[in-house]
């Protein structure tokens, strides 16, 4: 059945790209030179600047050939763990400004996953999505810190192993949060929950700000500081794997490294999670709902716990990696978690492609590297070019305008590409199950 | 026994009388046509049965269980699948995950079980993939399943449809309109569609139909609906020969007319 | 839809008698009124029972809830009268296109800006100090209203008609994504102009605050005071109201809008130009948005690119409370809010003896009507209920 259906997808380039990489020899030529090329040009050239945000923009979607290219699927993985597990921590020995980019856009890929969810599979449009990624982020804050002490009187804070554990209570709490949201607003109409979400994200960013008083549970506005990270329980080993590579790391490395594969591990096994769910029962349901709920009910599913369901889901992703962005940042305060976030982590899904997974991570990717590399080189062309006598105003930063390009980004897409980037095919999808 | 027992089955709204005091008793392996102008309230009817609304008087028994109280789906879990006069599908999925949403009702693998995708996830879903082609199959739609639904020409999108329906494995099936916007050709596939659900799987049938000869073709009890009440009730014959629902159908005077 | 779509049906004859159109244009806001009056008299006794209740365990509570009650009334009315204003707005898109133009905080905005940009030009101009403050005022709300009028037409016609019949999402992405344009468009241009990003909103002088009362409380007596900017945005906005009644109920382009918030495609059968009318829609409604924008710098004294964001939401909050869609109850809802807001604010520090800061928790009390009256009565105070059709 595969091998008749003609291309089912894919739009010009898109389309001549994959005929072209079909099948035979091609896609494995193609794909190898392309890692052997990206590979060393970062390796050999660690350097920051625009040369290398290009590489390295374009080593990441390599990970997007490898998934679309027609290869062997012990190919796709050899490949992937090559670059992933190896080249990128080695360039990031290198070049610690990178490899953070990187980890950077695996905790947005992970939560644009959990939104996705939501948003993308059960058609609920949550703007309040950043709370849930706050409880996780305070919640490890307070409890590895002596702010504990100030909440409750006499406790002192929980040892740093317990770090790993306390991913799942992010999980679990961030689970439980997005049920005592759902259960009031679930009912509402789509464009209403989309406004209660958001004003339940701002609730919880001014608790943030105001509850250091009368009990001091989040420090208000100046944040906790010093939040542990988990030890490095195989720091010793990692440092004699690079020191025979000739490599001397320091802490700060290792736990660039450390996050950098905890966030690699937690993002793969958020798409397994997620992409299993899909074509599930449960994800059938969250279509079925976001297609016609008249309809859905009609066959029997129960409309509120489904949707429940669908927020939980998302909500404990966010949890979860809210006490990894708290330990790896070391630093929180209530503006990291504000409505613009929510709205960004809501474009990269838009971007992507509403429902898709690869789309998603694409999305997140790009909107990440578009955040933390492209728009600082702007800027900085910008600097020299009004040093060079342009008329550039003096005030302009393109670094401080998210919102324009977050909201150019929603407007464009919705009237040129409402389906995303990379749109949701369920046909291929199920080719693609049959090819493996 | 009855399989659905409605009485005095009452709903207004506003100051509009949609339903009228009306009684429908329907038997186990029936097949049933409830008729009427448009307007008459029949689609307010069906939305009364599946629970979408909640009656202002009267009472539905469905399979001897009262459904008062109970959430559409809780009612489509019973066993009573329903089609939609403008085909409501879920456009953007497979004609296979059509058939498969059906199945909801009837898969319980918990979500850790998916998380897992261990053997009894596997084992079920294989079931579930096993059972909706084969009512794919049954309708005819099985070379289409990968298909999306938005795709299907509209017979299609009629036939699976039903398909849907089938799958939840209901006793009742409730089809509004089934052959609305069809060809002589198409209309007489989808009687002979209809009349295999009865014959083959023993499924209780209740339509609603404007194509008499459908309706008289088929259908072993006639229901009359004119303005929310329920004016005629019998075979193909009684009815035929009712002077009010000649009246109701073709204006006054043509009752007299007629005869 | 709501009450106002529903409400033509029962007015058949298209003539009316003077008597009627004054009826029809003043009811409304003397209903608005008798309501303020009946919040103020019901919020006021229930401080006063608590303050009572509280004042066994420190008597000066009661004192201090006394002195204050009044300007908090008078402050309750100015930010209901703000959150009215912009919900107006809300309320107008939302009966015409069942829509939620997400970006019209920015419209508001975008009002205030340019009222500050206007005076300080005026001020540069060396004739601000001696302009007539009821002049200026008149001069910088009809250039806010211009701009910001157009603005919403503009958006409109960009952003959400390319998408009229997508589904519901769709459109309303869209206008986020609009609100954020307008923000950030709006600070690149006060940041690279004298403006700044808080931009100093320059009036001429309006004169002493006006003393309505003297409360004989101590030696001295605390009077009540309302400011003369206070007494221009009210009586503005009661302008306001009392125009669009007359503009929806009585002209004939209100009778278009009517029309289209009932049934757009049956409207357009009976030839009237539904894009245009939607335009209009968004003209009008973003008129008063920029007059409420232009008044409420004035107040405060500066504006900035974000200012727009929670108002808007609260606004909209406002909007659902009276019922949407419903032209009397958006004015009703911002009232409600606007008191609630006050209330919470002035005493919930007092109450609680500073353990919880009023001004923060005022925002939690507004999301949280929001959130309980969307679920308990989704079609507001004021609307009448729906039945969704299958």
């Amino acid at each position: 059945m595969a091998k008749s259906s003609p291309q089912t997808s894919g739009t010009g380039v898109w389309a001549q790209l994959s005929g072209l990489l079909g099948r035979g020899p091609g896609g494995y030529a193609f794909l190898s030179i392309y890692a052997l090329v990206t590979s060393l040009l970062l390796l050999f050239n660690p350097r920051t600047n625009l040369f290398t945000d290009i590489v390295f923009i374009l080593f990441l979607l390599m990970i997007l050939a490898i998934y679309r290219t027609k290869v062997h699927i012990g190919f796709k993985i050899a490949l992937g763990v090559i670059t992933l597990g190896l080249v990128l921590p080695a360039f990031g020995t290198l070049n610690p400004y990178y490899i953070d980019v990187a980890t950077q856009a695996g905790i947005f890929a992970t939560l644009a996953l959990g939104l996705n969810v939501v948003v993308g599979f059960a058609g609920l449009l949550d703007l309040g999505y950043v709370a849930f990624y706050a409880v996780g982020a305070y919640l490890w804050s307070i409890f590895s810190t002596p702010q504990v002490g100030l909440m409750i009187a006499g406790a002192t804070p929980i040892p740093s192993g317990w770090f790993y554990g306390f991913i799942l209570v992010g999980l679990t709490v961030g689970g439980v949060f997005g049920v005592l949201l759902g259960l009031p607003v679930l009912r509402l109409r789509g464009d209403y929950l989309a406004i209660v979400t958001l004003g339940f994200g701002e609730v919880i960013r001014v608790l943030a700000v105001n509850l250091d008083k009368p009990v001091n549970i989040t420090n208000g506005a100046q944040g906790i500081k010093d939040i542990e990270r988990p030890p490095l329980f195989f720091g010793d080993a990692f440092r004699a794997i690079a020191g025979a590579f000739g490599m001397q790391l320091d802490d700060n490395q290792l736990y660039q490294l450390f996050f950098y594969f905890m966030v690699l591990v937690v993002v793969l096994i958020t798409i397994l999670i997620v992409s299993r769910l899909k074509n599930s029962r449960i994800g059938r349901a969250w279509t079925a709902i976001r297609e016609d709920e008249t309809a859905a009910i009609a066959q029997g599913i129960p409309l509120v716990r489904m949707k429940l369901m669908a927020f939980a889901v998302g909500a404990s992703f966010a949890g979860a990696m809210g006490v990894i962005f708290a330990s790896k940042q070391l630093f929180i305060n209530p503006p990291t978690f504000d409505l613009l976030r929510s709205i960004g982590i809501l474009t990269m899904v838009i971007l992507g492609g509403l429902g898709n997974i690869p789309g998603v991570i694409l999305g997140a990717v790009l909107v990440t590297l578009l955040d933390l590399q492209i728009l600082p080189r702007i800027a900085e062309i910008l600097r020299s070019a009004q040093k060079a006598g342009w008329p550039i105003p003096a005030a302009f930063d393109p670094t401080q305008y998210q919102r324009l390009l977050f909201g150019l980004l929603m407007i464009l897409m919705m009237i040129f590409r409402p389906e995303g980037i990379l749109p949701e095919d369920r046909r291929r999808q199920e080719l693609h199950e049959d090819d493996e | 026994m009855a399989l659905l027992d409605a009485t005095n089955i009452t709903k207004i709204f506003g100051g509009l009388t949609a339903v009228n005091d009306v009684t429908l008793t329907i038997e186990k392996g029936s097949i049933v046509s409830v008729i009427g102008p448009n307007g008459a309230g029949k689609t307010t009817f069906f939305n009364i049965l599946t629970g979408i609304y909640k009656p202002d008087k009267g009472a539905v028994l469905f399979d001897g269980a009262p459904t008062a109280g109970l959430r559409p789906d809780q009612i489509a879990a019973l066993g009573m699948r329903r089609t939609f006069q403008n085909i409501r599908l879920f456009h953007n999925m497979t004609v296979l995950e059509n058939a498969l949403v059906g199945m909801h009702t009837h898969l319980h693998a918990p979500i850790w079980n998916i998380i897992l995708r261990n053997r009894s996830l596997r084992l079920e879903e294989g079931k579930a993939r096993d059972r909706s082609r084969e009512l794919l199959r049954f309708v005819g739609l099985d070379e289409k399943r990968d298909e999306l639904a938005k795709n299907l020409p509209y017979g299609d999108q009629r036939r699976l449809e039903i398909a849907r329906a089938l799958a939840g494995d209901p006793k009742l099936i409730l089809l509004d309109e089934p052959t609305a916007g069809m060809n002589p050709n198409e209309t007489v596939e989808a009687t002979n569609l209809i009349r295999r659900l009865r014959d083959e799987l023993g499924v209780t049938v209740v339509l609603i139909e404007h194509d008499m000869r459908l309706v008289m073709a088929i259908s072993e009890r006639i229901s009359v609906l004119d303005y929310g009440t329920k004016i005629a009730e019998g075979d193909g014959q009684v009815i035929r020969s009712n002077p009010r629902v000649i009246e109701a159908y073709l204006g006054k005077g043509a009752a007299g007319n007629a005869a | 839809m709501a009450a106002e779509a529903k409400a033509p049906t029962r007015r058949v004859s298209s003539q009316r008698t003077p008597a009627e159109l004054l009826r029809v244009i003043f009811l409304p806001l003397g209903q608005l009124l008798a309501f303020i009056l009946g919040s103020a008299v019901v919020l006021g006794l229930i401080v006063v029972v608590l303050a009572f209740l509280l004042s066994r365990s420190d008597p000066k509570i009661l004192q201090t809830a006394l002195a204050i009650l009044p300007q908090v009334i008078i402050d309750g009315i100015v930010r209901g009268f703000l959150f009215a204003t912009i919900a107006l707005g809300y309320t107008m898109v939302y009966g015409v296109l069942e829509f939620i133009n997400f970006a019209h905080g920015e419209i508001f905005m975008v009002g205030g800006f340019v009222g500050a940009g206007v005076s300080y030009l005026l001020n540069q101009w060396g004739i601000l100090a001696n302009l007539p403050a009821i002049l200026f005022v008149i001069i910088v709300v009809l250039i806010g209203m211009t701009v910001s009028g157009l603005l919403a037409m503009g958006t409109e016609r960009i952003a959400y008609r390319p998408l009229r019949n997508a589904p519901r999402l769709v459109p309303l992405i869209s206008a986020i994504g609009m609100s954020l344009v307008l923000q950030d468009t709006v600070r690149l241009v006060a940041t690279n102009t004298p403006l700044g990003f808080n931009a100093r909103f320059e009036t001429p002088n309006f004169g002493k605050p006006f003393q309505l009362a003297t409360i004989p409380l101590g030696e001295r007596g605390i009077p009540v005071l309302i400011g003369p900017k206070a007494v221009v945005f009210i009586v503005a906005a009661m302008l306001m109201l009392l125009a669009l009644n007359y503009l929806v109920n009585a002209t004939r382009l209100g009778k278009a809008i009517r029309a289209v918030a009932q049934d757009r495609t049956t409207a357009s059968l009976m030839g009237v130009n539904v894009n245009q009318i939607i335009s209009l829609t968004f003209l009008i409604g973003g008129a008063l948005g920029g007059a409420a924008g232009v008044l409420f710098g004035m107040n405060i004294g500066t504006v900035n690119p974000y200012m727009g964001f929670i108002p808007g939401l609260k606004a909209f909050t406002a909007a659902v409370l009276g019922g949407i869609g419903n032209i009397t109850g958006a004015m009703v809802g911002g009232i409600v809010l606007g008191f609630l807001e006050a209330f919470v604010a002035s005493y919930l520090s007092l109450f609680t003896g500073g353990a919880f800061s009023g001004a923060s928790y005022a925002d939690i009390a507004a999301f949280s009507i929001l959130i309980l009256i969307l679920i308990f009565r989704p079609e507001g105070l004021l609307g009448e209920s729906t039945t969704q059709k299958v």
